[in-house]
This record gives structure tokens, sequence and C-alpha cells, in this order.
């Protein structure tokens, strides 16, 4: 118990005292992150809505491959792309490996199966009603599917909470490919697990919370933009 | 607009719909009516574009061509957008570019006929099913159309709602010269609002008349029908 709670109190210590490590892992955790966040989202979101509208060969196959990586471990997602780029490795000559942008490159691949899947039920739910219904009031296909996206907006909010709490809170994929190098790669998961190792627990509790403190700040904010885009009480 | 449709055929397991030649004139009401299974969605649906034929065509003002910008349909359990009423009545305004003043002066106004101004703020998932009828009927009448498609719109609702309802229609009917169809179970409402009525059966139209020629019809089918036996 006293661990715990002189980890609380080392907590609001580096956070008041703006303590340089910490604040750099910080940062360098919401870089990677919202930069995978983004990237999925641009990729997952129009994807999402396609595969769910339309019919084509093999999509019962494409959905369970889907779900499946919905539920792909970290630390294999993490090898998977560690190997692409190693040395010997098909990508190998982007010597990408043990940098901020292959973590980057691990988290995108790691959440955007998780974002599609999300997007496709919620998408399956209403698809139908909001098309036959576009076309019943004269909208044209981009008009349709702009009235989709809106109608869906809460979850595909949902998928992009969920995908931002899956990239900032894993550390297989990171620790694979980024190595937690100091300065360098060394992201929120990966130092509280080097911490860990340590034996600081303290300070491993202590980037924990503040892990916590940010995933719950992001996720407030989302929230708050979802109530704001609701219309009408 | 004038609807005429030819040899229009659906099958699904078997066959559900098949009629030689209707015409629903320019500027009238038609109610269609008939037993359950007889094919009146499927042919209101087929008119509205909304579900595919096996066969046949259907022609608008004589053309083949689909006048999705001057039609709508309205279904016995419309599906709202999770936006306000405003934003649900508004949306055929907002897809046809019309200055955002203008929509706000019309939806006002269609709101003011349907006695729904205090619920334009309202979020239209959190309605009742008299105030989700109002809503989407003022969503389909606030552009015009010319071709207004009906599927029940009145099942269900207690009977000032649809007093309401049957005044609109036949209010944008007499001023804006709207051909209404609509289907109906209630054969009190076919004689209070429409012009001419359909009675299909089993897929097939067994007749399409004038009102009062339709309730005084010597027509075995039509007399049973009007006196509620079954149709076999």
């Amino acid at each position: 118990m006293d661990i715990i709670l002189e980890g609380i109190k080392e907590a609001f210590k580096l956070i008041f005292t703006l303590d340089s490590e910490v604040f750099e892992v910080v940062l360098l955790s919401l870089q990677v992150s919202f930069t995978a966040l983004f990237i999925a989202s641009v990729i997952a979101i129009p994807l999402g809505i396609i595969i769910a509208k339309n019919d084509f060969p093999f999509k019962n196959l494409v959905m369970r491959l889907i779900y499946t990586f919905m539920g792909m471990p970290p630390v294999l997602c993490g090898l998977f792309v560690y190997i692409l780029f190693m040395r010997r490795g098909p990508f190998g000559f982007l010597s990408l490996n043990y940098t901020k942008e292959i973590m980057i490159i691990a988290q995108t691949l790691l959440i955007t199966p998780i974002m599609i899947g999300l997007i496709i039920n919620e998408s399956i739910k209403c698809q139908n009603e909001v098309f036959s219904l576009a076309k019943t009031l004269g909208a044209d296909k981009w008009q349709s599917f702009k009235l989709l996206l809106f109608e869906v907006r809460r979850g595909i909010l949902m998928a992009i909470v969920t995908g931002f709490s899956r990239a900032i809170s894993e550390v297989g994929a990171v620790m694979v490919v980024g190595g937690n190098i100091k300065g360098k790669t060394r992201v929120m998961t990966t130092y509280i697990s080097e911490l860990k190792g340590m034996g600081d627990f303290e300070r491993a509790i202590a980037t924990g919370i503040i892990l916590l403190l940010i995933a719950f700040m992001v996720n407030s904010l989302l929230y708050h933009f979802q109530r704001i885009k609701s219309y009408g009480s | 607009m004038e609807v005429k449709t030819e040899e229009l055929l659906k099958i699904y397991d078997k066959e559900v719909l098949n009629v030689k030649e209707l015409v629903f004139k320019s500027g009238l009401i038609t109610a269609i009516v008939g037993p359950n299974g007889s094919g009146k969605s499927t042919l209101l649906n087929i008119i509205a574009a909304t579900l595919k034929k096996d066969g046949g065509r259907v022609y608008y003002d004589g053309s083949l061509t689909v006048p999705l910008q001057k039609m709508t349909i309205v279904f016995q359990k419309p599906f709202l957008i999770d936006a306000s009423v405003y934003m649900n009545i508004a949306y055929p305004l907002k897809i046809r570019k019309i200055p955002k003043e203008e929509i706000k002066d019309r939806v006002e106004k269609i709101a003011r006929d349907l006695n729904i101004e205090d619920l334009l703020n309202k979020n239209a998932h959190h309605l009742s099913g008299g105030e989700k009828a109002k809503v989407s009927l003022a969503r389909a009448l606030i552009f015009k159309p010319e071709l207004l498609l009906l599927d029940e719109p009145c099942a269900s609702l207690d009977p000032y709602i649809i007093t309401e309802i049957e005044k609109i229609l036949l209010k944008i009917n007499k001023e804006e010269k709207t051909t209404i169809i609509l289907i109906t179970h209630d054969l009190s409402e076919a004689k209070r609002i429409a012009d001419e009525i359909l009675l299909l059966n089993k897929g097939k139209v067994v007749a399409l008349k004038k009102r009062d020629d339709f309730f005084n019809s010597d027509d075995e089918t039509v007399r049973r029908f009007i006196n509620g036996e079954l149709l076999i």
C-alpha cells in the first residue's frame, strides 16, 4: 500500500516539477499514438464503411480476417513489423527499426483492424435505412455517403477512442520495434516496464498515473466533442 | 405527376405482384387497399424505386427515368436521422443547396402547419410514434414533391393525429397539385381523402375506380372486401 501512495505522491511531484525525462517520454508517447491514430482513422473510416456497404467476392473471409486481427497480440504485430523492416527484411533498406517512425507503423497496423471492425459493425446497423432514406429524398451518392458518416459518427468516435486507448497503452509492439531507447524510442509503457525491472516502483506508478490521466483527458475531450455534435436534446 | 405502370412483375419465392397496366392520374389521391400480402407495399416500393422489379416498366410523366428529385416515399416506421427535428426536416433542402435563411423559413412554416414547432430542437430519436410520423411527413413535404408515396402513414396513430395528417395531405394535394399514392388498411380513411381507390388481391388488380364508384361497386370481390370478408 505504501508503494502505491508513494507512487501517487511521486506522480504529482513529477507533474508539478515538470520532470524533463518524464515529459520527454510523455511527449513521444503522444506523438507516436496520435500519429498512428490519425493514419489509422484515414484508412479505417472510409474502408469500414465501404466494406460494410458493398458485396464483393470473399467478403466473409475479409470480415473474419479483420475480426481475427482485432485480437492480434501487440507483441506479434511488433515482431511482424520488425521482420519486415529488419536489415535482411523486404523493407530493410529504409533502416527504420528502432525509430519512432516504425513505432508509428506498428501501432497503426495494430489499431487499424480494430477501428475497421468497429466501424463495419456500426455501419451495418443502419446503412440500408440511411441509403434508402437518402435516395428517397433525392440525395446523390456522395450526399448519401456523408449522411451515413453523420449517422454513424458516434460509432466512429467510439472506434477512435478505442484505437487511441489501444495505441497509448500497448507495450509489446513498440518494445519489439522501438527497443525502448532513451530519448529516441522510449514511451510511457516501455518506460514503466523498464522502471519495474529496476525496482523503481514509485516512478513506475507515477508514470502509470500520468498515462491514465492523459487517457482520461483525451477520452473526456472526445466524449465532449461527441455530445456537442449530437444535435438536439 | 402521372404514374403509369406496365406489366409489373415481382417474384420472391413465388409471384407477389403481377399487374398488367395501371395509371395513377396526376394531381389525384389514390388509396391502395387490399388484404395482407396482396402486394400493396411491393407496388409502392417499385414505384418509389426502393425495390427492384423483375419485369415491367414504370413511367413518370411518360418517362422511364426515375425523377428522384421530384418524388419521395414515407414509410409506416420512418427512419429519422439521429439529429434534431429541425435538421431532419431541413435535410432535403440542404442537399438541394437552398440558402440557409430560406431553409429556416420553410422549416418553421411546415412545422407550424403540422403543429410540431415545439419539437424542432428535440432529438428525433426521442419522439413518440405520432410525432415521428409527423416529422417524416414534414421532411417529405418540405421540398414540395410532385409525387408523394405513403406506406400506411397513419397506422397505429391516434385519431387526432390521423385527422391532422389527413388535413395536411388534402391541403398539399389541393394547393400544390401533388399526386399522392397511399397504402391504407382503413377503408374509412380511403373514403375520407382518396379520389380513386385501387384494390389489390394476391398481387393482382381487382379494381381501380373513383371513390364513389368503388364503394357503390357491384363487383363481388370489391363488395366482399368492403364488407370485411376474407378474400381468398
